[in-house]
């Protein structure tokens, strides 16, 4: 009875492994070949093996803006957490009409793309449409400026398009946890008002954690949202390697800041995986 | 119900492939937008008419992913279409890999219509590359804000713009010559490094007024005429067209010159049509599509100006008779990633 189960669930294991290996690791493989072979101005690139466009990382100004993006990245994630968390326990808090209209709602904002986000963004801070003129129509701003491209407009486009994924990543376990451990602490004492920060956020440290993770590995990807919100100073290495790789057709550049991208990506998560485990301990 | 879907897909998808090798049909591709679809629109039908060769019209994307694109067809030794609408700099960099057919100038009659040097000759005499049209880049206002018309490039560093300036964030877009001839008096500063970051840093002046570096057409023109721009660098045809449109947009010609590009068409390798293709060369040559062109889509016309019949006015409305400045494309090429890097971090930093 036992083996049939475990036989099957390693068919699919292996069919999960192979589409991995085929559709993942071999085009990781291509990329970092591709980024060893030397660009070629007049053409594409030349097979031969050089380490100039790893040094280009480090000579010229590619370094910063990797920081940048870790930088853009993380602050993103953790607002979109800090964000959506509330929001879930929220909903989950509610009677279960609102709860599903909640969740639909959600949902259909994840089908948006995020180039109409971007655009619905840039119109809603824009002087001669958005925001900038409603607060001259109150009188709130005699002169007012449009309020994009910005550093906060670009984050604004990152936390929209984080936030239906993040709440509803955290409304399933939301909607299932056991209430009484809140009704316990609030019979043992604890003021209603601090329910949220005493017994809910420990309970899901390890869900938070995860979820900050993974949202800020998504947000490092983002292309459109630097692009159309932020400033140049506020690009992220997406846009960068894009430029090389697309705009000025160097794939090897573009490859070898892919790599360093990634590898600094998988450091910065271990790191981050470390010290949670050495917090628990 | 999804093995019949699917089996529909692959039988439509087996015969759309066989259509196209069996008829005459070209397959065109131009720069997504106001010039594909009005090519589509304008031109291309004038041409089936005459031939009877039906046209496939698709658009393509920015040049450099265009020719990333083909170099990556090429090498699966496909067409993505079999002629395309490319700027020099796309072209030269493909014939140096060879990425397009060579086509014979005997039977292409109409190109002697041309001005000299628009009908490139290989070494054999064989040609690989077909003038199509030039444009031209200007410095571009809101009316609203500035009536009056710019007299010269070197108004865009006064500080009046009111940090609403509209700027392109590739090199190649033709600021690093205006900067050049407006204030180092000619293109010869650009032939060495230093002398391209001693450009560059003047281009770094602008930056506090610089409220967009863009890379999307859309996105400037709709904010100039929202007037979340004052001003900047915009094609002179698309502003052209919003100026007949009413919005309150003025496209000038400095003193020192607009700025203008060549664009070619070019036969990618593998494309099985080349016979049809020297046709719609042959045909896209005449003075009279030239000038059919500079109506409709209001970009520059290559051949003589006394063959067309353009009126005065058709004429200065799509260019100028002040001597333009001209991308050094042999400098891009030569500095490609130097200049680029150089460019982008003056920008991003």
């Amino acid at each position: 009875m036992t083996a049939r189960p475990a036989y099957g669930a390693f068919c699919i294991g292996l069919f999960a492994f192979s589409a991995l290996a085929v559709f993942f690791v071999v085009p990781l493989f291509f990329m970092v070949v591709v980024s060893f072979y030397k660009p070629d101005p007049m053409g594409f690139y030349k097979v031969t093996f050089v380490w100039e466009n790893y040094q280009k990382f480090f000579a010229s100004f590619y370094y910063k803006v990797s920081l940048r993006s870790l930088y853009s990245s993380a602050l993103g994630a953790v607002l979109v957490v800090a964000l959506a968390f509330p929001t879930a326990i929220a909903v989950s808090n509610l009677s279960r009409k609102w709860q599903l209209f909640w969740v639909i709602l959600l949902l259909s904002l994840m089908c948006l793309s995020e180039v109409i986000i971007g655009f619905a963004w840039l119109i809603i801070l824009s002087e001669s449409a958005g925001i900038p003129r409603l607060l001259e129509f109150l009188g709130l701003w005699t002169n007012p400026r449009s309020l994009s491209p910005s550093f906060w407009a670009m984050m604004i486009g990152l936390v929209f398009l984080g936030f239906s994924v993040v709440t509803l990543m955290i409304y399933p376990q939301a909607a299932k946890r056991d209430r009484s451990i809140e009704e316990a602490a609030v019979t043992l004492g604890t003021p209603p008002s601090r329910v949220f920060t005493k017994v809910l956020v420990p309970s899901f440290r390890p869900t938070l954690i995860s979820v900050t993770l993974t949202m800020f590995v998504y947000l490092l990807g983002v292309f459109v949202m630097p692009t159309m919100l932020g400033r140049p100073k506020d690009w992220t290495m997406t846009v960068i390697i894009s430029d090389k790789a697309l705009g000025d057709a160097n794939l090897p550049l573009g490859a070898a800041l892919a790599v360093v991208m990634l590898v600094v990506t998988a450091i910065t998560l271990a790191v981050a995986l470390l010290a949670e485990r050495h917090g628990q301990r | 119900m999804r093995a019949t879907k699917s089996l529909t897909l692959a039988t439509g998808l087996a015969i759309a492939i066989g259509g196209a090798a069996t008829s005459e049909e070209l397959t065109i591709s131009a720069w997504g937008g106001f010039f594909e679809e009005t090519l589509a629109a304008e031109i291309y039908p004038g041409f089936t008419a005459e031939t009877g060769i039906t046209v496939n019209s698709i658009a393509q994307p920015e040049d450099s992913t265009w020719m990333t694109q083909l170099m990556a067809a090429a090498r699966a030794k496909q067409a993505p279409a079999d002629l395309s609408l490319v700027v020099d700099e796309v072209l030269f960099r493909g014939k140096e890999v060879g990425l397009w057919a060579k086509l014979d100038p005997a039977n292409m009659p109409g190109t002697t219509a041309l001005k000299d040097g628009y009908v490139k000759l290989d070494d054999d005499g064989k040609s690989y590359a077909v003038g199509a049209l030039a444009f031209y880049t200007t410095f571009v206002t809101n009316t609203d804000f500035a009536p009056e018309a710019p007299a010269s490039w070197a108004e865009l560093w006064e500080d009046k713009w009111d940090r609403k300036l509209g700027i392109v964030t590739t090199p190649n877009s033709g600021l690093l010559e205006v900067t050049a001839k407006t204030f180092f008096g000619g293109y010869d500063v650009m032939e060495t490094r230093e002398g391209l970051e001693r450009v560059i840093a003047k281009i770094a002046e602008l930056k506090p007024q610089v409220s967009l570096w863009y890379r999307d057409e859309g996105q400037f023109q709709q904010s100039l005429e929202a007037g979340e721009l004052n001003a900047g660098l915009y094609y002179h045809d698309v502003a052209m067209l919003s100026i007949w449109d009413g919005k309150p947009i003025a496209s000038t010609f400095p003193a020192e010159g607009g700025i203008v590009s060549d664009a070619y068409w070019v036969v990618p390798r593998d494309s099985e049509n080349i016979e049809a293709a020297e046709k719609f060369l042959s045909y896209m040559s005449r003075p009279e599509v030239q000038a059919q062109m500079a109506r409709t889509m209001g970009v520059f016309p290559i051949v003589p100006r006394e063959s067309m019949d353009l009126t005065d006015e058709e004429f200065s409305a799509v260019g100028s008779e002040i001597e333009p400045i001209r991308v050094q494309t042999h400098i891009h090429l030569r500095e490609g990633d130097w200049l680029e890097t150089k460019y982008q971090e003056m920008i991003a930093q």
